[in-house]
């Protein structure tokens, strides 16, 4: 099965930097979400259900 | 500090609603008419016009551009306007967006059963229609962003990141694969070739999927979900991680559709290894999505809306993960070319994308006409046959693909192949067809269904076509009062502009790296030095190819398995098409590979064949085209075309163009006189003439002269 990513004939490198920049960027996402602000993160995710409605439009 | 009145515009939002249903129902409708083609030819109805190979096209581009791309205008003015606080930037653009996409719906309603096609799966429409298709979307991006810039709302929530994505995405990939050297109003080149063609085609074909039926319908999930479910999405930060991963990944996955043909083996590998990746990000939407509706699965069982969700997120999570599957290269062996496609694509298409525009239009409609829906009985009808009608869709569809794949493939104890004859494994699996339109006319019944509850709903209430709002005007930032405020994703969120170009670097990544070896390094294409150009009648007949679509149904590259070179013949390679533009490798075999059909059947029986199937084929279901007897070959355009692909790079000796007619002739009239040998009287200026010729000459190029292949290959 791995024989497909293993075998390349000198393409390794395309592959070896492509997964290592996705790492990177991986990581990068990773400690940002980890450092992120609790308080806007609650605040952010309240945005669709908290838009003011005209009574009309409440849930039924 | 202020608070500000204004207004949210309904009207395009019902308006794009509307085009949603009714472009729903007829790419549907079409959809049924091909399926039903394929297990009684007659539905071909006789004409040219309405053959399998030139109204799928209209199938795949009604459903995906005119019915899902209504949706995607419908969710995003809806969900865009209220998550800025904000009214859409211009009415103008807002109607120039909405009369200009229904505009260009129409031109392919009219261009592809006129058989006006570049041949590129689901970007068939030739280039005056994609320069349109380029305007009209600069209007929607100017819009959008006008609107975010005008906004009330300090941050942009999850769902627009997701729709700039879409509209950066969408843009590059159109654009880049649009390259054509115009030839006359309605007849362009690829400027591509081969190999490379196929790259780009792919590599806009998969993201096509990801970038207009993926993204921002994720979009549309982030904010009609919590709203349907009246809590917030289930966590923030897991949509912050997938959405960066998904876009990043998604666009190296492109070459997954190319595995086993002579697109160099790196890049196969690539797209194999970035496929399996995908599901992770995939998963993370998924999950997502279901675990916002935790504590309020209660909800589910009373709400037909989203009943439609839950259906459409778990159809997106299969479909997800088996997309990755399909992509390694022993499942891709067998699963390529076969239903088991077919059925992978209907699973995302009617379950995710239809089920989730359902539910949205029946919680949304309701609301801009200030009203309740019509009748949930008929709502909740629709869910289920709907339902029913994916499960009768794609169960046989995945029953006819494990068939007919494993008999391609099937040899006896002496080592031939079980089934021969092509035409055998079709045969096999047409009760599986018959099910299958059985299950897609289901659910337009259901379409159908909701097409009357809604409009019910509309009549009963009135639009409200400006909603009144009022919000607070954003002040300035003052960065010093809040460090966390400078953090780069917090200033991402509040900076538009710099999100898009970020979120263009991201997906551009993977598209070079795979698109800039495959163009730059000549290893990666072997040139053959015995394939030459096309005479000028091959291309004409390779151009009749394109125009009745015969791509549809039958491919062009040959596997390197045995089973397939015992049945077609020496497999493909790279060098065999740098001539080719467009490729027309094609994607599913409905009937044989045509690759190295030149040379395998004499010019009577391709003549007999064309004219009825049947009587060369007993049995088969290809539809008979009796007009290409009938009609004339367009030479006008003849020197015209030789002279662009002499730009294009292909080697004509100088001034070929101006005897390319005589050459022609020359060629047509040896046929024509060979086919009389056989008692078939026929005109060598018709077009059976010249399609007679390209197939002659389809793969003979190294089929005459095996010495000349490159030891590599």
């Amino acid at each position: 099965m791995f024989k497909q990513i293993k075998d390349l004939a000198g393409g390794e490198f395309y592959l070896i930097a492509s997964l290592l920049i996705f790492m990177a960027f991986f990581i990068m996402v990773g400690i940002y979400l980890i450092k992120m602000n609790k308080t806007h993160i609650i605040e952010m995710s309240n945005l669709p259900i908290n838009e003011p409605q005209p009574d009309e439009y409440e849930e039924v | 500090m202020q608070l500000e009145k204004f207004t949210y515009d309904n009207k395009i939002v019902r308006n794009f609603g509307i085009a949603t249903i009714v472009w729903g129902v007829i790419g549907m409708l079409v959809g049924l008419l091909v399926a039903m083609q394929l297990f009684k030819p007659e539905m071909n109805m006789g004409n040219q016009y309405t053959t399998f190979g030139r109204i799928r096209p209209l199938h795949t581009n009604a459903v995906i551009f005119a019915f899902v791309g209504n949706a995607i205008f419908m969710g995003v003015y809806y969900s865009l306007q209220r998550l800025l606080k904000a009214r859409m930037f211009s009415n103008l653009l807002s109607n120039i967006h909405f009369w200009g996409w229904q505009l260009i719906i129409v031109s392919a309603v009219i261009t592809l059963p006129l058989g006006i096609t570049s041949s590129h799966e689901y970007a068939e429409l030739e280039w005056p229609i994609d320069i349109a298709i380029t305007l009209i979307w600069v209007v929607f991006g100017i819009n959008m962003f006008g609107t975010i810039i005008k906004r009330r709302e300090r941050h942009l929530y999850v769902a627009i990141w997701f729709y700039i994505a879409t509209f950066v995405t969408i843009a590059v990939l159109h654009i880049v694969n649009s390259f054509q050297l115009p030839i006359s109003f309605l007849k362009s080149y690829y400027v591509f070739a081969g190999v490379q063609d196929a790259l780009v085609q792919w590599w806009y074909g998969h993201n096509a999927v990801a970038f207009f039926l993926t993204t921002p319908y994720l979009g549309m999930m982030y904010y009609f979900l919590p709203k349907m479910a009246n809590r917030p999405v289930y966590s923030y930060k897991l949509s912050i991680l997938h959405f960066w991963s998904l876009i990043f990944i998604y666009i190296w996955a492109g070459p997954h559709h190319l595995l086993y043909t002579s697109l160099p083996g790196w890049a196969q590998s690539l797209g194999v290894a970035f496929s399996v990746m995908l599901i992770a990000p995939s998963w993370g939407g998924m999950i997502n999505g279901l675990l916002t509706l935790r504590g309020a699965w209660d909800k589910v069982r009373e709400d037909v809306t989203l009943k439609f969700m839950v259906v459409a997120l778990t159809a997106y999570g299969m479909a997800t993960f088996e997309g990755p599957m399909l992509s390694l290269k022993q499942i891709n062996g067998i699963a390529h070319f076969t239903d088991w496609i077919v059925a992978h694509v209907h699973v995302g298409a009617l379950g995710w994308n239809g089920f989730l525009t359902f539910g949205v239009l029946y919680w949304l409609i309701p609301r801009i006409y200030k009203t309740e829906l019509y009748s949930k009985k008929l709502a909740s009808f629709h869910f289920w046959i709907g339902t029913l009608g994916i499960l009768f869709y794609a169960i046989p569809m995945y029953w006819a693909g494990f068939t007919q794949g494993l008999m391609w493939k099937e040899f006896t104890a002496e080592g031939l192949l079980k089934y021969a004859n092509f035409l055998t494994t079709t045969l096999q699996i047409i009760p599986m067809h018959i099910l299958r339109s059985i299950g897609g006319a289901l659910y337009l019944l259901g379409a159908i269904v909701m097409t009357y509850n809604l409009a019910k709903t509309m009549l009963r209430g009135k639009l409200v076509a400006n909603e009144a709002a009022e919000a607070m005007a954003l002040e300035k930032v003052v960065t010093n009062e809040d460090p966390a405020d400078k953090k780069w994703h917090r200033v991402l969120e509040r900076k538009p502009m710099k999100f898009m170009v970020l979120s263009m670097i991201v997906i551009l990544i993977g598209g070079m790296v795979e698109m800039m070896p495959t163009f730059t390094i000549e290893s990666n294409v072997p040139t053959i030095s015995s394939v030459k150009p096309y005479t000028p009648l091959e291309l004409e007949g390779r151009d009749l190819y394109i125009r009745e679509g015969c791509v549809n149904c039958h491919s062009q590259t040959i596997r390197p398995f045995r089973s397939e070179t015992e049945r077609y013949g020496e497999y493909s390679k790279a060098g065999e098409f740098v001539y080719d533009h467009p490729f027309l490798w094609g994607s599913k075999r409905t009937g044989p590979d045509l690759h190295r059909i030149g040379g395998k059947y004499s010019n009577a029986w391709h003549y007999n064949h064309m004219l009825d199937p049947t009587s060369m084929s007993p049995g088969s279901i290809m539809p008979p085209y009796p007009w290409l007897i009938t009609q004339k070959l367009d030479t006008t355009q003849t020197e015209a075309k030789i002279r662009a692909m002499q730009t294009l790079g292909v080697p004509y000796r100088e001034n070929f163009d101006k005897v390319a007619q005589a050459k022609l002739k020359e060629q047509a009239d040896v046929i024509a006189a060979d086919l009389k040998q056989n008692n078939i009287e026929v005109k060598s200026d018709r077009e059976i003439v010249a399609l007679i010729a390209y197939l002659q000459r389809m793969g003979t190029d190294i089929k005459a002269n095996k010495t000349t292949i490159p030891s590599n290959q």
